[in-house]
């Protein structure tokens, strides 16, 4: 019985065997602190499962509860609480929940815990400390009890904490698990969150919630409008320094020993995740092997995804995840495709189509992978979690459980793909890092000119065959011949089938519209495809001409609509050139990128660290993000303008750039309302504010550019709206899905050219 | 039916218009008609007087553009005065700016028509 109290887990929690984490704890816990002057944050803690959050809750916990002496009253009473699927009855709930929250407080106090659970003696002691609230609290408990009414009961336990204290303590709340208060018997999702709205909102408690399943919870806060209100952190694996302290003491404990740099290796090949660590050291006590090299780590490792603990561990999270043997099947195959074999997927109609089921069943799927945390889905986004020991555990299973192999075939290959695959894998990394960069290139293409050499590789080597590099760029700014670039809208990453249809069957595919004119007939086409072969033959130009004509008839693209461009490296057969100039085919070489590149100010290597790190933050600011529906109603675009100013009022942004997105945002919500053939008839906003800039999205869920209704106005207005919006701010970027049309538009804050001209200012 | 009104005024010869709030297509259909009717009564010089105009929408500003060329058409004279920065920039981005004076008061702008008259 005990095991199952929340005090268990806290009783299991070993501080001696936590490392790191300095970083996330700092910032936590000067959150809690703040509790003291009644200002109390938010915080949603969110990663993989099993990766260690709760590990920096019950941290926190331990730390809170060891402050200096001396630290004036009130002091922060961690209250750690984890909403786990046993207590998913609200009655249940709510009586565990006044239980754990008396015997926590009691604790607190110095008190010795009682031996039973016995709700009103603790509710007596309490009153020794003149603590008294507790008292109406467990009879009207009794009375929603008896009733049977769950919520009432979950509102009654749930407002408890809020109210007592006082003096001696305020509480700080560590919320575990979260994303189990989704799935309350009989209660609307959200319905905890709705009880706990005033008090997050009353801005007093410092509240820190935590769960693997980022998407639900996020989705319920959006709901409940606390989205805003909530800084995310997100956790994943430890720091190099800190694994390599956790090894030292793992071994210690169990007086085995690794030597140093198969350690370094062995905490990468596990992620830096804590809970891997401590498994495969056990493994290596279980066993009573000695590692001393790469290959009898592999090895072990090997044994311990196919046979061992780690094995073990996954294995029952799929079987919890998925209790349906045939579901658990279907997920697996498909993860194992998305995680172990890196199949580009980022859209749930992409999801859907490679888990080849009925669309509800295949929902169900993704809404448990999404729950467990294997997936988060953010704006129709999918992002898969990058886990190499689920990579490796997928395989085995795949190839187990629908190839049929043994498990030391299995463990054999492993080992052999690992060792072999070490030599290969800068290279694909290379390729990949090469696809970003020309993503990215293309993202900032804008209707520009450059000369038609660089997609030329056959001129460009005859002009400039052996000359230097200032030579070259020269001799470039005196090329005539130019081509005019479109103006990108998307770039997507496309994936290369082996079987099934030419759908994206490219590297990268963009669309486009010529001088920037958003028509049918103005939409261009770019595939491409970068390729990292020695040589660049006859046959892979043949093989890349086939799908782009499937392609261009499967859209119905006259021939100038398509654009077709190879990205190599290395050599080319004198065929495959000719192949290239008769398909009329654009080539370009890497060094032709560089010059590429440097035409648009990128560099390589800054790009690099961009492109790994989505996030550009300093840590500890998180963006605040905040959103809105509106209506298709005229003029309801003001409202989108006046949340604008209030979202700008929050990082006292000065009047221009205030004025500035409230005209862009205006603008673009005219023209979702136009363009859009929607039939939800709502525009959906966000605004995301970090330090360096403001990020707007307008998103129509129509059917873009396509469907849009000529109306009256829309003729007046042609053009003038996303003109203005890119006078206005200084980034735009227009996505065209199935789903609908989104505006992305970014304005940077500080010192930027808005200041400049400041003489000409009008009465205000 | 129409809840809409733009307040007007003449001072002396020159027809001040008033756009208050939001500057989207249904005021500047109203901007569009009071001015017409100014024209329409022999009206010659016509100020816009920006100072409540909180919001400027692209559609507004392509109504505006209308009412420009109506009076260029004219012949007529046509003097901006009151503008926000933000409201002048939009003028300027969409190049309304080059075809219209535009002042900092109404009386300069008033003065400015009296010189020319």
């Amino acid at each position: 019985m005990r095991l199952i109290w929340n005090q268990g887990a806290g009783l299991s929690f070993r501080p001696e065997e936590f490392f790191g984490r300095e970083e996330e704890l700092a910032s936590l816990s000067r959150v809690c602190l703040e509790g003291r002057s009644g200002i109390g944050a938010s915080v949603m803690i969110f990663g993989p499962p099993n990766v260690g959050k709760t590990s920096i809750l019950l941290k926190l916990k331990h730390d809170l509860q060891r402050l200096p002496e001396g630290s004036p009253p009130p002091r922060p009473f961690p209250f750690y609480f984890s909403f786990s699927k046993i207590l998913s009855h609200p009655l249940a709930l709510s009586q565990h929940f006044l239980q754990e929250y008396l015997w926590q407080v009691l604790a607190f106090l110095g008190e010795s815990p009682l031996g039973a659970f016995d709700a009103e003696a603790m509710c007596e002691r309490l009153g020794t400390f003149g603590l008294t609230e507790c008292r109406e609290f467990l009879i009207a408990h009794r009375m929603w009890t008896e009733r049977g009414d769950g919520l009432s009961a979950l509102v009654n336990a749930l407002s408890l904490p809020f109210v007592s204290g006082r003096e001696i303590f305020y509480p700080v709340f560590l919320f575990d698990d979260f994303q189990y208060t989704c799935k309350l018997q009989n209660i609307p999702d959200g319905a905890i969150l709705s009880i706990l709205r005033p008090h997050i909102k009353s801005g007093h408690f410092p509240m820190i919630i935590s769960g693997s399943s980022p998407g639900h919870v996020t989705a319920s806060l959006k709901r409940e409008g606390l989205y805003g209100s909530f800084q995310m952190m997100e956790v994943g694996g430890l720091f190099p320094g800190a694994s390599a302290k956790m090894w030292a003491s793992l071994f210690e404990r169990r007086q085995i020993g690794m030597p140093p740099h198969i350690q370094a290796r062995a905490a990468a090949r596990l992620g830096h995740v804590p809970i891997y660590q401590r498994m495969l050291a056990e493994e290596v006590s279980f066993r009573n092997v000695q590692v001393t090299d790469e290959i009898g780590f592999e090895n072990l490792f090997a044994l311990s995804i196919t046979e061992g603990q780690l094995n073990r561990y996954w294995r029952e999270f799929f079987e919890n995840a998925f209790p349906d043997r045939l579901q658990r099947a279907r997920a697996i195959k498909f993860l194992k495709r998305v995680v172990c074999d890196q199949f580009p997927l980022d859209t749930v109609e992409g999801a859907l189509s490679l888990l080849g089921t009925s669309p509800a069943e295949g929902g169900e799927i993704l809404s448990s992978l999404e729950f467990k945390g294997l997936l988060k889905s953010d704006f129709e986004q999918l992002r898969f979690v990058n886990d190499p020991v689920l990579a490796d555990f997928l395989y085995w299973a795949f190839e187990r459980g629908v190839l049929g192999k043994t498990s030391s075939q299995v463990a054999a290959s492993l080992v052999q793909a690992k060792l072999s695959r070490a030599a290969l894998d800068p290279v694909e990394g290379e390729r990949e890092k090469w696809i970003a960069v020309t993503k990215e290139l293309m993202r900032r293409w804008d209707c520009r000119e450059v000369p038609t050499l660089l997609f030329r590789f056959g001129g460009f080597r005859e002009r400039f065959g052996g000359k230097g590099l200032l030579e070259v760029v020269i001799g470039m700014e005196k090329e005539a011949q130019k081509l005019r670039l479109p103006k990108i809208s998307s770039v997507s990453t496309g994936y290369k089938t082996r079987r099934g249809g030419p759908r994206f069957d490219f590297d990268l595919v963009a669309y486009g519209f010529h001088d920037a004119e958003f028509s049918e007939e103005n939409l261009v086409i770019w595939a491409v495809d970068v390729t990292t072969e020695k040589t660049l033959t006859a046959r892979s130009v043949e093989h890349f001409e086939n799908r782009c004509r499937l392609l261009s008839l499967e859209k119905g693209l006259k021939d100038e609509q398509l654009r077709k461009w190879i990205l190599f490296e290395g050599a080319v057969d004198p065929a495959a050139l000719e192949q290239v100039a008769r398909y009329d085919i654009f080539l370009t070489h890497r060094s032709q990128m560089r010059l590429f590149l440097n035409l648009f100010g990128m560099e390589e290597l800054d790009l690099e660290a961009d492109v790994r790190k989505p996030a550009e933050m300093p840590p500890g600011t998180e963006p605040l993000e905040f959103e809105l529906v509106l209506p298709m109603k005229a003029d309801t675009e003001v409202v989108a303008a006046r949340v604008a100013e209030e979202v700008a009022a929050y990082a006292s942004l000065d009047k221009d750039t205030v004025d500035r997105v409230k005209m862009a945002i205006i603008e673009a919500c005219i023209n979702a309302f136009e363009h859009s053939g929607a039939e939800s008839g709502k525009v959906r906003l966000r605004y995301i504010l970090s330090p360096e800039k403001i990020e707007l999205f307008v998103q129509d869920e129509g059917k873009g550019f396509r469907g849009g209704r000529a109306g009256e106005e829309s003729k007046r207005n042609r053009g003038w709206g996303l003109k203005l919006i890119r006078e206005l701010v200084d980034d735009v970027e227009i996505m065209t899905g199935d789903k609908g049309t989104t505006v992305r538009m970014v304005k940077y804050l500080g010192s930027g050219s808005e200041k400049e001209g400041a003489g000409s200012q009008g009465p205000e | 039916m129409n809840y809409l009104t733009v307040r007007t005024r003449y001072a002396g010869d020159v027809f001040v218009v008033y756009i208050d709030g939001y500057l989207n297509s249904l005021m500047g259909e109203e901007v569009e008609r009071v001015v017409q009717e100014a024209l329409d009564g022999g009206g010659r010089k016509v100020l816009l007087n920006f100072e409540g105009t909180r919001l400027i929408n692209s559609i507004g500003i392509s109504i505006i553009i209308g009412v420009v060329e109506k009076i260029m058409e004219r012949s007529g004279l046509l003097a901006f005065c009151c503008l926000s920065r933000i409201n002048r920039e939009l003028f300027q981005m969409t190049g309304v700016a080059r075809y219209v004076r535009v002042f900092d008061l109404e009386e300069e702008a008033l003065g400015h028509f009296s010189q020319s008259a």
